[in-house]
């Protein structure tokens, strides 16, 4: 035997980087744990970070146990199709099935994606050269403004982004600060006079047979016309049939409780392997986190501004601040929009107009997702 | 970049053609009484 001590114990092979990223692990499980911020995905993942970042350990070379998840799981896109089955099956589209119109304010809100997008592309490739953001990159960085984060993977992926990883963390992390971040926006957006704008309530409850059809129609729909959007309006909508048919309920209840469990805690742990220190502290990572936030932060905008045009063609039937809800982080952004809503005037309920944008935003973002990946390969 | 824009311009576009489309069926679907919305009980 004649072994040195630095080919056996991790502490002696620790770099700055994955000393740091050993603390940010540490950080995400704090958040998760002591702040409550998106746990059921930040302890996973911070645990993944940590497993990934311990020295020698193996996990996620070839072999590893966080190599094969992210083999199986992420780079076959599988993770994130059998989540959009378990959130498909939670989704209550009714809100939005009262007030269709909202499905153009989802459509609004997916600007975030291609501003952001744009932008990337022109500090990299593009323009300016500074930072190693090929289009690729560019077009999975905006996809971070789905404020998705199962279509962010998916798309991240597809595309063979670099930044895979931080591109999923901060989608994640950013929408659990939509209650931080949009407010100061749509404050400055709409004045009190619109932020007290009431809504009058839904005109009647929606039938079974319209819950059923909506799925099937909407498969139709956008993958005849998005087709690369197919899989993942497929899974959403294939888990959003199992709640409504009503002859399938125990599937029903596995693919929202057993299956998105299980996905959830597979997906956490090996987004979190993703983030080995090496690959991960580049300082095109922090530019990753600040363009999403102005991916969040153009989604909003744009969702409000469409918001305000309705107002007006309404003649103030429509609250514009419900537009800022197109974005897809659920049920978050209709939270705030109820929020705000009752600051301004404390008899004004907007949750349920907001949470039908909010729905419909889930449903445009899957379709901006597609879009992307149709686009890009045609301009790269 | 002139690329670059094409697909923000593109992208927008299809977005809202493709939700308007939706919109549009759901609405035809509504008026054909396929999915018109139960009354509400007023009792």
């Amino acid at each position: 035997m004649d072994l040195a001590a630095g080919e056996f114990l991790g502490f002696l092979n620790l770099s700055w980087q994955t000393a740091l990223m050993l603390v940010i692990s540490g950080v995400l499980m704090w958040l998760g744990i002591a702040k409550k911020v998106e746990p059921v995905l930040l302890v996973p993942i911070g645990v993944g970070c940590m497993l990934s970042n311990i020295p020698l350990s193996g996990a996620v070379e070839a072999g590893g146990f966080l190599a094969v998840l992210r083999e199986a799981g992420i780079h076959t896109e599988i993770f994130p199709l059998l989540i959009f089955i378990g959130i498909g099956a939670m989704i209550d589209f009714e809100p939005f099935l009262q007030r269709p119109y909202t499905i153009l304010l989802g459509a609004a809100a997916q600007f975030g994606i291609f501003g952001t997008f744009f932008l990337a592309y022109l500090l990299g490739a593009g323009w300016l050269n500074v930072l190693d953001f090929s289009l690729q990159d560019a077009a999975a960085i905006g996809i971070i403004g789905s404020a998705d984060g199962p279509t962010s993977i998916y798309v991240a992926t597809m595309l063979q982004s670099k930044y895979t990883a931080a591109i999923v963390v901060a989608a994640y992390s950013y929408m659990a600060m939509v209650p931080l971040i949009q407010p100061p926006i749509i404050k400055a957006m709409c004045s009190k006079e619109e932020r007290a704008l009431k809504m009058t309530s839904a005109a009647g409850t929606i039938s079974q047979r319209t819950k059923i059809l909506f799925p099937i129609v909407t498969i139709l729909v956008v993958g005849l016309i998005t087709p690369k959007a197919t899989p993942l309006i497929g899974c959403l909508m294939f888990g959003n049939l199992l709640r409504e048919c009503g002859v399938v309920n125990m599937l029903a209840q596995t693919a929202q409780n057993e299956l998105a469990n299980i996905v959830t805690i597979l997906l956490g742990i090996t987004v979190g392997g993703m983030m080995a220190g090496a690959e991960f502290l580049k300082p095109e990572t922090i530019l990753v986190f600040i363009l999403g936030i102005v991916a969040f932060s153009l989604d909003t905008v744009a969702g409000v501004l469409l918001g305000k045009l309705m107002c007006r063609l309404s003649r103030g039937k429509i609250n514009p601040m419900i537009g800022a809800c197109g974005i897809s982080a659920f049920p978050m952004s209709a939270r705030v929009i109820q929020k705000l809503g009752l600051e301004a005037n404390p008899h004004n309920h907007l949750l349920m107009p907001a949470a039908g944008a909010n729905v419909a935003g889930q449903i445009a973002s899957v379709v901006a997702g597609g879009v992307m990946l149709m686009l890009v390969p045609i301009f790269a | 970049m002139l690329d670059a824009l094409w697909i923000v311009l593109l992208g927008m576009a299809i977005i809202f053609a493709v939700l308007g489309i939706l919109l549009l069926v759901m609405t035809v679907l509504g008026k054909a009484r396929f999915l018109k919305p139960k009354k509400k009980d007023t009792d």
